[in-house]
């Protein structure tokens, strides 16, 4: 594989975050783009001196080169690369732990966060030699919580028992099991419906991934909006398709600021919320009848990427195809 | 490896080929890649097999190619001793099991005794259990300070009235610290990577660290560094107890605050002075510039309060300075939140100290300097820049697990 090298940037690094597989490591970060399936990670190198000492095992001998200057190096494709995997294995779940697109509409399940923790801290212990944070496996440790087996997977089973066993190699004490944390994650009929009073003007827009917590909401359905006249006034009624963890505060904002909107968990389990609204709403031009919904202690309102929609329904699409393989983390294939 | 001679190889990867020559034997101190762990570079191969202080050709770093092989037979002859050691270590964990022993971190309380075991005893015998009882009860039933002890110590009531006057005594003393030369950016310039003794020697007969604290008498001065919650800083008391959390900036914390954390830790408490002791240097510390004892750490918290001094702000100091290098990690923290999908907009209870984080990173280099001193492991000009650097990173995952707990405990709600 043939990697470019320029200032301290090595291949090419993902633009998007939302497809970025991340590694802190010593002296060089590494990227993977989850959508690209290339073997070796872009890197930025911050400290050529730390990232010697273990980046031969992510380019074997073009790492020198990489760090000599060289503009472009040949990455030889074999030989032993059993760190350069385990390096991925931690970027993969620090991407699932951010961006795993959990939907019921698109039929992405939702990941289990204990089996997340517990496989996260195995993998990190695997490669804490070139990390950068010296205290890695603890600080992962620290997040994990002990499990009661045997659950109904051997593969879980035998990620439980490794796990107890490195907490004990450090020392830390795993925090006691917890009930399953997953409630019942599915969708009971709700949402707009104007209820008795009579729509005047409805739509939808997507909900950007970047302004809610992972797990917040419903990774691939729209909110919905409807403007309601109702015994001679005007709401404006907001309805979105909560995600596996919902509990964030959330807030719809409708134009261009002119309404905002708090959502609540409604009786059938959605996101819910209305306002009233002066009628002029209704006289908005179409390309300002836009929603944004987001969650206000977690990102600012930002104008929408244009290019987002392809990559996320790309996203969601790669995600669906992680859960049966063979290739992909406990923790995706055990989503349910 | 290429066939062509590179001029130097990585240390690691050295290490990595001679370690995976010891097969096996050594698996109780490597990870699941074979490498060995951090742990086991750090507090064994390092220091007790290539010891790089009386070999510096095997220093962290690049290795030249003419003592490659040197290296790797340096560990290939530790081969025994080291199979020795791991084998002790899988007794050790065995034997701290059974007590329910878990204070503590194995690899940091136990790694460098069983390098000793296997040099002395060589593989564990028929009596492995009996030494192994022997050593966890040195290690975790130590006389070493206790934190019951410094308490029972404090709180006696005579002696409770004679630390009282040592503390009067050694602040009606304090004299301001002469204003000195603190011109810290030439060191600083290259301290990252090539590190001057020289000049760190000249800051440090020029009193440099001392001359740092002149102002912080002065109203808001402590305060802005972080140190301190009040105007001024004031004598601190004696106190009585301290819980772990909740305690106050560092020159707020009351004498038995100061030394609460380092008596809690068992890998630190082994090599602390008995509690008269530390008590009465804990006084004089505190009357002390920066509230510390050696002018090496004065220095570097001087060092750090300058290199720390432009995080958010324009940048100041050349490229490759600690400034500019510890700048670079807290704007890289910046892209990591996006990826991470960690808030851009910041919850009300961390929002002090993202803000404040200069405050933080005073606050913690303080303590980690302070802790330092009460083990006598004074900072050296070669490992300044892993503390300034190493603090940073403390204070910035710190954060981020903040960050994190805080977004865990709204999804449950």
């Amino acid at each position: 594989m043939r990697v470019t090298r320029a200032a301290d940037l090595v291949g090419d690094w993902p633009t998007s975050p939302e497809v970025v597989a991340l590694l802190e490591g010593s002296g060089a970060s590494l990227a993977w783009d989850v959508l690209a399936d290339a073997a070796a990670p872009a890197a930025r190198v911050h400290d050529p001196e730390r990232a010697a000492e273990w980046l031969w095992e992510v380019y074997g001998d073009a790492a020198e080169a990489i760090l000599g200057g060289a503009a472009e190096v040949e990455v030889p494709d074999g030989g032993d690369w059993g760190v350069r995997d385990a390096c991925r294995r931690v970027a993969q779940l620090n991407w699932a732990g951010a961006w795993w697109p959990a939907s019921v509409t698109a039929g992405v399940p939702a990941l289990d966060p204990a089996v997340l923790h517990a496989e996260r801290a195995v993998a990190v212990s695997t490669v804490e030699h070139l990390l950068d944070d010296p205290d890695a496996v603890e600080r992962a440790l620290a997040s994990v919580g002990s499990f009661d087996v045997p659950t109904s997977d051997p593969e879980v089973d035998a990620l439980a028992e490794r796990v107890a066993a490195l907490a004990e190699d450090y020392g830390v004490e795993l925090r006691p099991a917890r009930a399953p944390g997953r409630a019942g994650f599915a969708l009971a009929a709700g949402g707009v419906d104007g209820g008795t009073g009579v729509t005047a003007l409805s739509g939808t827009s997507t909900v950007d991934w970047a302004l809610v917590p992972h797990g917040a909401v419903d990774a691939a359905a729209p909110a919905r909006w409807a403007v309601v006249r109702r015994q001679g006034s005007t709401v404006l009624e907001v309805s979105v398709v909560p995600g596996p963890t919902p509990g964030s505060r959330l807030a719809a904002r409708f134009g261009f600021g002119e309404v905002e909107v708090a959502l609540d968990v409604d009786a059938t389990g959605w996101l819910t919320g209305s306002a009233p609204v002066s009628a002029a709403v209704l006289l908005l031009p179409p390309d300002r009848r836009a929603l944004t919904v987001y969650a206000p202690d977690f990102a600012e309102p930002t104008a929408p990427d244009p290019d987002a929609a392809s990559r996320r329904a790309a996203i969601i699409s790669y995600a669906r195809s992680r859960i049966g393989s063979p290739t992909a983390t406990v923790t995706e294939r055990t989503a349910r | 490896m290429s066939t062509v001679r590179a001029a130097t190889l990585p240390r690691g990867a050295l290490v990595a080929r001679a370690w995976a020559g010891l097969g096996d034997a050594v698996a109780p101190l490597s990870n699941d890649a074979g490498r060995p762990l951090t742990r086991t570079v750090k507090l064994i191969l390092d220091p007790l097999v290539l010891r790089p202080v009386l070999n510096p050709e095997f220093a962290a770093g690049a290795i030249a190619a003419e003592h490659a092989d040197a290296l790797t037979a340096r560990i290939a002859d530790a081969g025994p001793v080291l199979a020795a050691t791991a084998s002790w270590f899988a007794v050790l964990k065995k034997e701290r099991r059974r007590r329910w022993i878990t204070d503590g971190n194995p690899q940091d309380l136990y790694f460098q005794r069983c390098f000793e075991l296997a040099t002395v005893h060589g593989e564990p015998g028929p009596d492995a259990a009996d030494v192994a009882a022997t050593v966890l009860a040195e290690v975790h039933e130590q006389d070493g300070p206790t934190v019951a002890a410094l308490r029972d110590f404090v709180t006696d009531p005579v002696n409770a009235a004679e630390l009282t006057r040592l503390l009067d005594a050694a602040w009606a003393a304090r004299r301001p610290a002469a204003a000195g030369s603190t011109a810290t950016s030439e060191f600083l310039a290259t301290c990252a990577v090539a590190p001057d003794r020289t000049l760190f020697g000249a800051l440090v007969a020029g009193l440099a660290g001392s001359a740092g604290a002149a102002d912080l008498d002065r109203p808001g001065v402590a305060l802005a560094h972080g140190l301190t919650s009040r105007d001024r800083p004031v004598r601190p008391e004696l106190g009585r107890g301290a819980s772990k959390a909740n305690l106050p900036r560092p020159f707020d914390r009351s004498i038995v605050e100061r030394l609460f954390a380092p008596l809690t830790n068992a890998f630190q408490r082994a090599g602390l002075a008995d509690v008269p002791t530390l008590v009465r240097r804990e006084i004089t510390r505190s009357a002390g510039p920066w509230q510390l004892a050696e002018e090496e750490s004065r220095l570097v918290v001087v060092l750090g309060r300058d290199a720390s001094a432009d995080l958010a702000g324009p940048p100041v100091g050349g490229a490759g300075s600690a400034a500019a290098r510890l700048r670079s990690r807290w704007k890289r923290e910046a892209y990591v939140h996006r990826v991470l999908r960690m808030p851009s907009a910041v919850p009300p209870e961390v929002r002090a100290d993202v803000r404040g984080v200069r405050e933080a990173y005073l606050r913690r280099l303080w303590v980690r300097l302070h802790g330092r001193e009460l083990r006598h492991e004074t900072v050296t000009f070669d490992q300044v820049w892993d503390v300034l650097d190493g603090v940073l990173r403390s204070v910035i995952l710190d954060q981020r697990d903040r960050l994190r707990s805080a977004l865990e405990r709204e999804a449950v709600a």
